[in-house]
């Protein structure tokens, strides 16, 4: 097909006579356009300034370049004065957000959200001082997570995690200490010395019950001495007063001791020796409870395997045939393990 | 089939949404945030925008029924009670005189007498900040807020792809609940990849020096034989001294080049020549430890070190022709010089600027043994980085491994979660609360956007 003129009104012969007679100097023409017919050429323009001559002028790539909007604008330049400080972290210590505007308030990511604050995480020295103090020193969980006032889950994570990373040490594993070193210089941090005066964390935090959120009139004669745990029965039978929840209620004792009279370090002690043996004999409780279980299994030791076999009662199996506990198929009864709309992800891992 | 929402315009700056990544453009949207919804609309309209910026930000990737299948309008709270307040009182100071605790009288205030549950903050307990905390017991977000991923969606990706193991088993569901005591690892290796730096191709390849990181040592080198030529005649002692230091670390610098320029092709001998480099520091370091040890004696090892390293870098060919260039020096040493000068000589393969500066740095005084020990010490440092942190072309993220720009501006781990970074495992400690003055849940919004949010879920539909 041989090549169109668009339907214009400057005829192309004009144009044609207008690109021979004065020719634009190479620096005014735009540089992809030497095959076109010069339709912008100042004398067409000067005949006629409709806009169809405009039109075919935008036809061509002539254009600039979209000129970046006011969003892109800003960002730009924000990354180029502000973003600057961000883009790479220097120093040791955190670089949040909120210190573009308010230097003054500390660790705040959000700066909309005052409330969230970035708390300061144990440091790789805190956790193995942790470690040493339950695996090496033997202290109980309980007198660890008093002394550096670090919730026992904690403390007991903690040494957790240490004895995962010290296997995998000694299996020679591959591990992420450039990426650990980093992220230890871009979070606060707590060393867990005698120096930081704030305590790490709560220790005996007791969770707020639903029951107890409401407000309750309860008449009661003046003479009556209204405790805790009176308070906690108005609430219901089965609310428990704070006593009950406490996590270390040897703390409790340690502190009535003390106000009795006992020197404290006499209370100390008396306190190392009772979490002792509330964990001795938590661990015993737990060792009964896995013997019981054991028990009623019978062994069978062959040379390649250790058989257990459990009794089972097969008829129980609920109203539906589909009890939680019940073992087997059972005829009639078809597996819903496929069924639409039923959660089938596991609900925990052990 | 599970059908994923479509990203399309995730970072938008029109629009301004938050989300749960380490994105730069996430970074100034944040900034920008708004703290509160203009009361102009209707009370719906609000609750809706409400709905929309905070659905943005927490599991944007889970789709609205299940979003609230999770809800819970049960905002879990938690209280410090201390041990010594519990000790002394029994709680009936509260409900005594007239049922709220005795009055005190205002000149006979203090501390002591008051009777107080110390250790939480004197605030309001900011309930609504919790409206989404369900969904931080969801593993893929687990893993994001504990640092292993640089966006939720990211996290996603590793459960689904079987990077992620709960309690040592391998769990490919993001969707799974957390609970209590449950421990979850992420391969380290793709959470270097996840946090480090991207890798350039043209900052990777070894044909091409012009990496940045090079660029700047050669700058830096440069600039040192500028400063080495003055330094006989001008400078005096400590100036010598700090462009000794400067020396040290060229040489360094120098080493790693050579390690990293061999580390695609190393033969055997280059090996054995690495670990005699290695050695021949050491020795040079534990000489420069010594008390006694002058800085003309150390200068001597870095020129013997330096000559060392211009033969490493030489293949075993061309570094023959280099001794019998050096026989022929020694034996023509009046017209050493035009044989030096001479095209044929094999040249070291990289520009070496170096050396010409370690020769001019002879003449340092002899006062500097405790300068050294802080030398030897920057040296050692630096030998242990590049072992703990190698360059190697092979991994697929930059190497060095550096954490990727504006990390810091999101690196936080809430409490709720214990992380162990260098094992890349953390445990879900237990539910996040809301405490006194503040909350567990990393939400960027404020208090009015998350309340309008949250009674948009109350409401039974």
């Amino acid at each position: 097909m041989p090549p169109r003129i668009r339907s214009s009104n400057c005829p192309p012969q004009q144009l044609l006579l207008n690109y021979l007679d004065a020719p634009l100097p190479s620096s005014l023409l735009p540089l992809h356009r030497s095959s076109a017919p010069s339709s912008s050429s100042p004398s067409c323009r000067s005949q006629q300034t409709s806009p169809q001559c405009q039109q075919q002028t935008s036809s061509f790539s002539t254009s600039q370049p979209r000129e970046m909007t006011k969003p892109q604008r800003e960002f730009r330049a924000f990354l180029k004065r502000m973003g600057k400080q961000f883009e790479k972290h220097e120093g040791n210590g955190p670089k949040y957000l909120c210190q573009v505007h308010q230097p003054k308030v500390d660790n705040v990511p959000f700066p909309s959200n005052k409330s969230f604050k970035s708390e300061p995480v144990l440091s790789s020295r805190a956790r193995q001082t942790i470690w040493e103090a339950v695996m090496l020193k033997g202290m109980p969980l309980k007198a660890v997570s008093a002394q550096y006032q670090v919730d026992m889950r904690r403390v007991a994570a903690v040494v957790r995690l240490m004895e995962i990373e010290k296997r995998m040490e000694r299996e020679n594993a591959a591990m992420a200490i450039p990426y650990a070193q980093a992220v230890e210089k871009m979070l606060p941090r707590a060393n867990l010395d005698s120096s930081e005066e704030e305590p790490f964390e709560p220790i005996n935090d007791v969770h707020v019950h639903s029951f107890t959120m409401q407000q309750l009139f309860v008449p009661v004669s003046e003479s009556r001495e209204f405790t805790r745990k009176d308070a906690a029965k108005a609430f219901g039978d089965h609310i428990l007063p704070p006593d009950h929840k406490m996590r270390i209620p040897e703390l409790v004792d340690m502190e009535k001791a003390i106000l009795n009279g006992i020197p404290q370090e006499k209370a100390e002690q008396e306190f190392l020796k009772q979490t002792r043996e509330s964990e001795r004999r938590f661990a015993e409780s737990q060792k009964y409870v896995a013997a019981k279980k054991d028990a009623k299994k019978s062994k069978v030791d062959t040379e390649r395997f250790e058989f257990r076999i459990e009794n089972f009662n097969s008829e129980a199996v609920g109203k539906k045939g589909r009890a939680r506990n019940a073992v087997g198929w059972r005829y009639g009864v078809p597996f819903n393990d496929r069924q639409r709309g039923l959660y089938k992800i596991p609900t925990s891992v052990g | 089939m599970r059908c994923e929402r479509r990203i399309l315009r995730y970072h938008s700056l029109k629009r301004g949404r938050v989300r749960q990544t380490w994105n730069k453009y996430n970074m100034y949207n944040l900034l920008r945030l708004r703290n509160s919804i203009s009361s102009m609309g209707t009370f719906f309209q609000q609750k809706w925008a409400a709905k929309a910026a905070t659905r943005a930000y927490h599991g944007e990737h889970i789709k609205e029924k299940q979003w609230e299948r999770m809800f819970s309008r049960r905002l879990l709270s938690a209280v410090n009670m201390d041990p010594a307040y519990m000790a002394k009182y029994d709680g009936s100071e509260q409900a005594a005189g007239r049922g709220s605790g005795r009055d005190v009288k205002p000149g006979k205030w203090s501390k002591a007498q008051v009777a107080r549950n110390t250790g939480n903050a004197e605030a309001l307990t900011p309930y609504m900040q919790m409206t989404f905390a369900p969904q931080e017991r969801r593993l893929d977000i687990a893993v994001y807020r504990a640092l292993f991923a640089s966006s939720a969606r990211q996290a996603r990706q590793f459960v689904v792809h079987g990077a992620v193991k709960v309690n040592g088993k391998k769990m490919q569901h993001p969707g799974y609940l957390l609970n209590p005591g449950d421990l979850f690892q992420v391969d380290p290796e793709k959470v270097m990849i996840a946090t480090g730096r991207k890798k350039s191709s043209k900052s990777e390849s070894l044909s091409t020096p012009k990496q940045p990181a090079a660029e700047e040592e050669a700058e830096t080198a440069e600039e040192a034989t500028e400063a080495a030529e003055q330094s006989v005649e001008e400078l005096g002692p400590e100036q010598l001294q700090a462009q000794h230091l400067e020396g040290l670390k060229l040489l360094h610098q120098h080493a790693k080049k050579i390690i990293e320029a061999n580390k695609e092709k190393l033969s055997g001998g280059h090996k054995k020549e690495i670990r005699e480099l290695s050695q021949k520091i050491k020795e040079a370091m534990n000489r420069a430890r010594k008390a006694g040890s002058d800085v003309q004696e150390t200068g001597d090892d870095m020129q013997n070190l330096a000559t060392l390293m211009s033969h490493l870098e030489l293949t075993p060919t061309e570094r023959k022709e280099f001794q019998k260039q050096q026989e022929q020096q020694a034996s023509e040493a009046p017209a050493a010089e035009t044989t030096s000068a001479s095209p044929s000589a094999p040249t070291p393969l990289s520009p070496s600027p170096d050396y010409p500066q370690l020769k001019t740095r002879t003449p340092v005084p002899k006062t500097s043994t405790k300068f050294d020990k802080i030398e030897s010490q920057i040296l050692k440092r630096l030998l242990e980085e590049e072992k703990i942190n190698p360059y190697d072309p092979s991994k697929p993220y930059a190497t060095p491994w550096r954490p990727r720009p504006y990390m810091s501006a999101f690196a936080f781990i809430p409490r709720y979660l214990e992380v162990n970074p260098k094992i890349c495992a953390a445990v879900y400690l237990r539910h996040p609360v809301a405490r006194p003055g503040k909350s567990e849940i990393p939400t960027p919004f404020g208090t009015q956007i998350s309340q309008l949010a949250f009674n948009w879920y109350l409401r039974r539909r």
